[in-house]
């Protein structure tokens, strides 16, 4: 089953597919902060005094959850070479990666919308009332009293999210681009030994994905001093 | 200086406060009593807005308190409100529980803040913790902190809600000495509390409250010596040991 494992372990696919898992971790970083981004904007959406913006922000967050994330990419692949074509009446061959990156932002951005409200709504309530008697704004509340407080509860599950994101940056793998399971793929095509890479891609996402568990329990240590 | 024109105020179906009227003046110390449940909690917090009767005026110094009026921050400011489980800002060391409103309300700067908030750490015995957490505190001075955070506010009146009910026993006099402190030095003083001493002697009046009425109302004294209606004498059997 492995014997061609001293064939593919070479330094040449070595940073093939260490440049892969840069990608695989660059994408979701990348859509990480822009799904927190679309997450500070659904909480507010979800919590705002406005019907529309409540029901807008609940479809946004029922739709991306309820369905697979694989299907959003293909649907994006699909939808936004279609629109641009649309808007500007010439065709393009769309950029998989920004794609990824952006069908990741959107899901993201649906359950970073969860984490923020339920992190803003987990503060005790007799903060807002201790801030109203002192004087303070609704405004001035949620910055200074509220949200650092909210942040410290939705720093591990965001790490989570990080971490669920590098996993599932290999979906794009199904429109064309090239990140760590790509690349393993690719070297397994060439050897025709598809273990020895898969082996060796689990061994990088673990590095990944390991090592950013550890930086998350160094930095909750950290938040939890004044608790 | 506080003004309460027949409040009544619904949870849903139950009524919290029933018809409430009443008058503090300027200097005067008013302890609210009465068994629980009997809406004493919701009168105080009415008084500085944190729940709106559905019925009724609130008036302070004979402006009324209506949420979105221009004068509603600056009738707020001048009552500090201490609750019965504290709620300092657990994120922030003490000396930032004091300074924040202060620079972000009053636009104080930080030098002022901070030498207004040490002056009033000072007088609740607390100087030596400015840096510390919140959480680093017992119950009792967490509460103390809170006293002297509203004093930075430089409120014209206190309202206290049950400030004693969620220490332990022996964190209840110190508290209890700031708050008479206060007292003697004029501090207009609203009292929700089930510290029948503290009342007995620090109070110039007593508000008997039951099913979200006034039962009975008297100077201190009097009413300790001599309640007139038999639900008040039944109450104090039984929390006068």
């Amino acid at each position: 089953m492995f014997v061609a494992f001293e064939k593919v372990f070479t330094l040449a696919n070595m940073i093939y597919l260490f440049k892969g898992a840069l990608i695989s971790l660059m994408i979701a970083a990348l859509a990480l902060f822009f799904g927190l981004i679309l997450g500070i904007i659904g909480a507010s959406a979800k919590r705002s005094k406005f019907f529309l913006f409540r029901w807008l922000g609940n479809i946004y967050v029922e739709v991306i959850r309820g369905t697979p994330m694989l299907l959003q990419i293909l649907l994006l692949f699909a939808v936004m070479p279609a629109m641009y074509t649309a808007i500007t009446g010439s065709v393009i061959r769309p950029n998989v990666y920004v794609i990824g990156v952006i069908a990741l932002s959107i899901n993201s951005g649906a359950y970073t919308t969860e984490l923020i409200r339920s992190g803003i709504n987990g503060i005790d309530k007799g903060q807002w009332e201790a801030a109203e008697t002192l004087g303070l704004s609704n405004f001035q509340t949620m910055k200074l009293v509220i949200l650092p407080q909210a942040f410290k509860r939705i720093v591990p599950p965001l790490v989570s999210e990080f971490i669920t994101l590098i996993k599932d940056s290999s979906l794009i793998s199904t429109i064309g681009a090239v990140e760590l399971l790509k690349s393993a793929q690719v070297i397994g095509n060439t050897y025709f030994d598809v273990m020895s890479p898969y082996t060796l891609a689990m061994v990088f996402y673990l590095a990944m994905t390991l090592s950013i568990s550890f930086v998350a329990r160094k930095l909750e240590g950290r938040l939890a001093q004044s608790d | 200086m506080i003004k309460l024109k027949s409040i009544t105020k619904r949870f849903n179906q139950f009524v919290a406060v029933d018809n409430v009227s009443l008058e503090i003046k300027k200097g005067e110390i008013v302890c609210l009593i009465g068994p629980s449940g009997s809406g004493k909690s919701t009168v105080l917090r009415c008084i500085n807005g944190l729940e709106v009767p559905e019925e009724g005026q609130v008036l302070i110094n004979d402006t009324p308190l209506i949420k979105d009026d221009e004068k509603y921050t600056d009738l707020k400011l001048k009552m500090g409100f201490v609750f019965q489980h504290f709620h300092l800002f657990p994120h922030m060391n003490v000396l930032d529980n004091l300074t924040l409103a202060q620079i972000h309300v009053k636009d104080r700067n930080e030098t002022e803040a901070k030498d207004i908030a040490m002056k009033y750490l000072k007088r609740v015995g607390l100087e030596e913790k400015a840096l510390e957490y919140p959480s680093k505190l017992s119950g009792g001075q967490k509460q103390r902190v809170a006293i002297a955070r509203s004093l930075c506010m430089n409120p014209e009146v206190m309202l206290f809600d049950e400030p004693t009910s969620a220490l332990d026993p022996e964190m209840v006099i110190e508290v209890l000495s700031v708050m008479q402190e206060l007292a003697q030095e004029g501090m207009t003083m609203v009292v929700v509390t089930h510290e029948m001493g503290f009342a007995r002697t620090v109070a110039d009046r007593v508000i008997f409250l039951e099913d979200g009425q006034i039962v009975e109302e008297n100077h201190a004294e009097e009413f300790f010596a001599n309640p007139k209606s038999e639900r008040a004498r039944s109450f104090l059997n039984k929390v006068m040991h």
